[in-house]
């Protein structure tokens, strides 16, 4: 009886020490990257010495001359956004509020724009509307016209590229809103004599409002972050944004870290801000009317306009993810991009190089490796943590939330700069390596991994694992027969997130590949600067090919769990 | 009461800084059903759970059958799942990656047994609740009642020395609440388990326990039969909870001594002629009277004790009964009629109630 009494003392200690050493590991992995970064921006002395020789604020204020970056980078994020917004609210309105045929179809795919890369639909969209020879153009001079009719190489392109692969995002966010608002509110307004449009004017959409600003505040620090829609689209023009400028001050001969720095540490300073807004926000009052429970929205019958927002929803399917991945796979069989079928020479030369030539296969196999090495090892540390963070008592748990979730506050690119600029001068020897990646990897897709099994950890009522204790089972027989079934659906889903995310990593994998460490993303980029927009497109439909093998083993576990509870 | 079964003396459970129980004393006798009755945040549930295992105190002493499964002074504290307690919980928590019989068989194969007994006391736990020919079924697949009743079988399949239930009933509409409340009672004597049972429901309460604890505010009120709660409740608090009733204030008359007739100084000039169960301290000021046990007729008072005049103020119809409130000396009084006494609003009446049902409240 005694040892019960020794473990009952002993344990929390073990917790909190359990705590304190993840903590210091998380925090250690997240934070010193970026302090070795801040330091570097304020290097005023050599560039590559470090630590740096003399101090200042000169990198900062240079920012300033490059005016025209900044104000890029806020037109195209602004522009995106509000088509991002326009688009997710259109759609989650249709979906929620509307008895729109197919719907349950319809809300299916209208998902799949998030699992297409911005990098793979910034370049479909290259293929497709490049001035001169993209498809849209080609079929316009077939027609005998001259001039171009779309050029994707353009301000308005980029943004509109990037609003196609946010808009999901938005549509989930504003319709998770929509769901959560009892249809009473709305019904009480119908019974005081409001027609269906004024209904949503007046009720609907005032509701919503805070979810949409939410949704909007939440897009725009993505925009902000971005890279690939930017890189692929706008260089060519030579349209030029903070994460583009970025990369081109760290490929530059010799590299210009302190300003590259100085950039990133500005970027990350008004993501961060943007989404500290977005939080207090979220945590504002203002989601009263809107309770935490699920209603069962009743829609509003809509006769013939049902079919005009059916056709709306299909639209953006159509050319967020048909028409790109038509394009790709047409290109990725030719041996030059047209779509003029007589001109067309078929061959199969790009999926053999892609498999086949040495430095690509390479980039496959390490993707493949890491996706899988990181979703095993990263979700079994994630279980661990989210245990910690819901159901510990320790001291400091909410502070161990707090620090697996700043890595999502940080840009990729800039996070990727800094583990650069930390580890090459760090003399641990794993820069070059996949080790590297594989830490940096597990670094950004914390807040993933642990989002994921959160939600999952947090369904499961703590009363099922106190039933256990009490009929007599010791905590390991508990964990074995409730726990570990219970949450396996959660882990087998965040273990597929994890490794489609790190499939397509591009953002963080770009500053830290090396000859001897190549992954695909930044493999496509490459074989798009060397101009192979056939070997690019090979590359890219291989890329999408697993992520979408993974999205559809993730469909059939989620579907047969929750068959099992209904 | 025969030989006890669970002690719990000075038990004092904190949430951080808060103190949610605060030394709750309270024996159970072997066989007894014992409710824990009280208001959400009153300790009820934590007084369940630390009986359980599945809170720590932080002072005071908890032993079952004899052994002394928490003490603050030794530094004891037994595992949940070392103290061969069974529990009901309020969610059912029905695991629903399992059969029916895995789950209700649960408890067995965690002490090892053969096959055969297994299967035997499955059966049987099965047999009780009216559940055997769901056994092979998922129990994701089962309705609330028929998840509380495969609770009901998995807690007792494996004959725990105790049985404790954390308001098992609160997730069952009225009708079905009222069915379990029934089939609960008859199961626990035949069964003979001890139990402690908790609940925020006072019909509940009263109707299926030997003994009845209120509990509020992280303490004891009162501990008593279900008839003596009711007849004779101690605080305003319990008077209050439990059943309806009017709590006049007043000032205790001097020189009451007691248990006994007691006299009662109303508002309005009126004394009541009141009954204390306790020894007065003489600060007492107010009574309690059951809204059922005042009656009413028509006409003047006729100088008998607690025989007053009034008017009916007014009258609701609520079909098993009567409610009328009444304009008296002493302010409004709510009376419950059976519907065959009917008296129009605005007629003037007197009501009467027995010294021993107009009960003085401690302080």
């Amino acid at each position: 009886m005694l040892r019960g009494a020794d473990r009952a003392r002993w344990l929390p200690s073990s917790q909190t020490a359990a705590t304190l050493a993840i903590v210091i590991f998380c925090g250690g992995l997240v934070l010193y990257p970026l302090v070795y970064l801040v330091m570097e921006s304020l290097n005023t002395g050599e560039p590559d010495v470090f630590p740096p020789g003399e101090y200042g604020v000169n990198n900062y204020l240079d920012l300033i001359d490059d005016w025209h970056i900044l104000a890029n980078t806020a037109f195209v994020a602004c522009f995106a956004t509000a088509m991002a917004v326009a688009i997710g609210f259109l759609a989650a309105w249709t979906l929620t509020r509307t008895q729109v045929p197919f719907r349950a179809q319809l809300e299916r795919l209208m998902e799949l724009p998030y699992y297409m890369t911005p990098l793979v639909g910034a370049l479909a969209w290259s293929i497709l509307a490049a001035p001169h020879n993209g498809f849209v153009n080609q079929l316009w001079h077939v027609t005998g016209a001259t001039g171009d009719l779309v050029d994707i190489y353009s301000p308005f392109g980029i943004a509109w590229v990037m609003a196609l692969f946010e808009g999901t995002v938005a549509f989930v966010m504003i319709s998770a809103a929509m769901k959560s608002m009892d249809p009473a509110l709305e019904e009480g307004a119908r019974v005081l004599g409001a027609g269906k449009w004024r209904t949503m004017l007046t009720v609907t959409l005032p509701l919503v409002m805070p979810g949409v600003l939410g949704a909007t505040v939440f897009v725009f620090a993505e925009m902000l972050g971005s890279f690939a829609a930017a890189f692929v689209l706008g260089l060519p023009a030579r349209y030029v944004v903070v994460t583009t400028a970025l990369w081109e001050a760290v490929q530059s001969f010799p590299p210009d870290y302190p300003r590259a720095a100085a950039m990133g540490i500005a970027l990350f300073a008004v993501m961060f801000g943007t989404l500290s807004l977005y939080r207090w926000m979220v945590r504002q009052g203002n989601f009263a009317t809107i309770t935490g429970k699920a209603f069962r929205p009743r829609r509003m019958a809509m006769g013939r306009l049902a079919w005009v927002l059916f056709a709306g929803c299909i639209a953006y399917v159509v050319v967020a993810v048909v028409l790109p991945l038509s394009a790709l796979l047409l290109t990725s069989f030719q041996r030059f991009a047209t779509v003029i079928l007589s001109q067309s020479e078929l061959t199969l030369a790009n999926y053999r190089t892609a498999l086949g030539f040495g430095a690509v296969r390479s980039a496959l196999t390490n993707s493949l490796i890491l996706g899988i090495g990181v979703a095993t090892v990263g979700v079994a540390i994630m279980t661990v943590l989210v245990w910690i963070i819901y159901r510990s008592r320790a001291p400091g748990h909410s502070l161990v939330e707090y620090v697996v979730m700043f890595p999502q506050a940080v840009p990729r690119m800039v996070f990727g700069l800094a583990l650069l600029w930390a580890w090459l001068n760090i003399p641990i020897p794993i820069y070059g390596t996949l080790w590297l990646l594989a830490l940096a990897y597990f670094t950004v897709l914390l807040p993933l991994g642990v989002r994921t099994l959160a939600g999952v950890v947090l369904q499961i009522d703590k009363s099922l694992e106190e039933c256990a204790r009490v009929c007599g089972a010791s905590w390991f027989y508990q964990l074995r027969t409730v726990t570990m079934p219970l949450l396996r659906p959660g882990i087998a889903a965040a273990w597929l997130l994890v490794f489609i995310a790190s499939v397509r990593e591009l953002g963080v994998s770009i500053f830290l590949v090396s000859p001897n460490a190549k992954v695909i993303a930044p493999s496509i980029i490459s074989s798009w600067l060397s101009s192979s927009s056939e070997l690019s497109a090979a590359l890219a439909l291989i890329q999408t090919a697993a992520v979408f093998v993974a999205l559809i083993v993730l469909l059939r576990a989620t579907r047969r769990y929750s068959g099992e509870l209904p | 009461m025969s030989e006890a079964r669970i002690e719990i003396d000075n038990l004092v459970v904190r949430y951080g800084d808060v103190p949610a129980v605060k030394g709750v004393s309270l024996v159970v006798g072997q066989g007894e059903h014992v409710t824990l009755l009280g208001p959400s945040g009153c300790g009820k549930t934590t007084t369940l759970r630390a009986i359980a295992g599945l809170e720590e105190p932080s002072g005071g002493t908890i032993r079952i059958a004899g052994t002394t499964v928490y003490s603050a002074a030794e530094r004891r504290n037994v595992p949940a799942e070392k103290r061969g307690v069974s529990m009901v919980f309020q969610s059912y928590a029905v695991w629903p990656h399992m059969s029916v019989f895995d789950n209700v068989a649960y408890g067995l194969r965690v002490r090892h047994l053969p096959r055969e007994e297994i299967q035997r006391e499955v059966d049987r736990a099965l047999d009780l609740v009216q559940m055997r020919n769901f056994a092979t079924r998922s129990a994701a697949l089962l309705s609330g009642g028929q998840q509380q009743r495969v609770a009901l079988a998995r807690a007792v399949a494996f004959s725990p020395t105790v049985l404790l239930f954390d308001e098992p009933l609160s997730n069952l509409d009225a009708k079905l609440r009222a069915e379990m409340r029934v089939e609960l009672r008859d199961l626990q004597r035949r069964l003979g388990v001890t139990s402690v049972y908790v609940t925020h429901d006072q019909e509940e309460a009263l109707a299926i326990s030997d003994r009845v604890v209120v509990m509020n505010v992280g303490g004891i009120e009162q501990i008593g039969t279900p008839e003596d709660i009711y007849n004779r409740p101690k605080t305003r608090f319990v008077a209050d909870f439990v059943g309806s009733a009017n709590l006049i204030a007043g000032k205790l008359r001097d020189g009451a001594s007691g248990p006994g007739p007691v006299g009662f100084d109303a508002g309005g000039g009126i004394t009541l002629h009141a009954w204390a169960a306790h020894a007065p301290r003489g600060g007492e000021d107010h009574v309690a009277i059951r809204t059922a046990y005042i009656e009413m007729a028509a006409g003047a008072p006729n100088g008998r004790a607690n025989v007053i005049a009034g008017t009916v103020r007014q009258r609701l119809f609520s079909g098993d009964f009567i409610q009328y409130i009444v304009d008296w000396p002493a302010g409004r009084l709510t009376v419950r009629r059976p519907p065959t006494e009917m008296f129009d609003e605005g007629a003037a009446i007197t009501v009467s109630f027995a010294p021993e049902h107009c009960v003085l409240l401690e302080n």
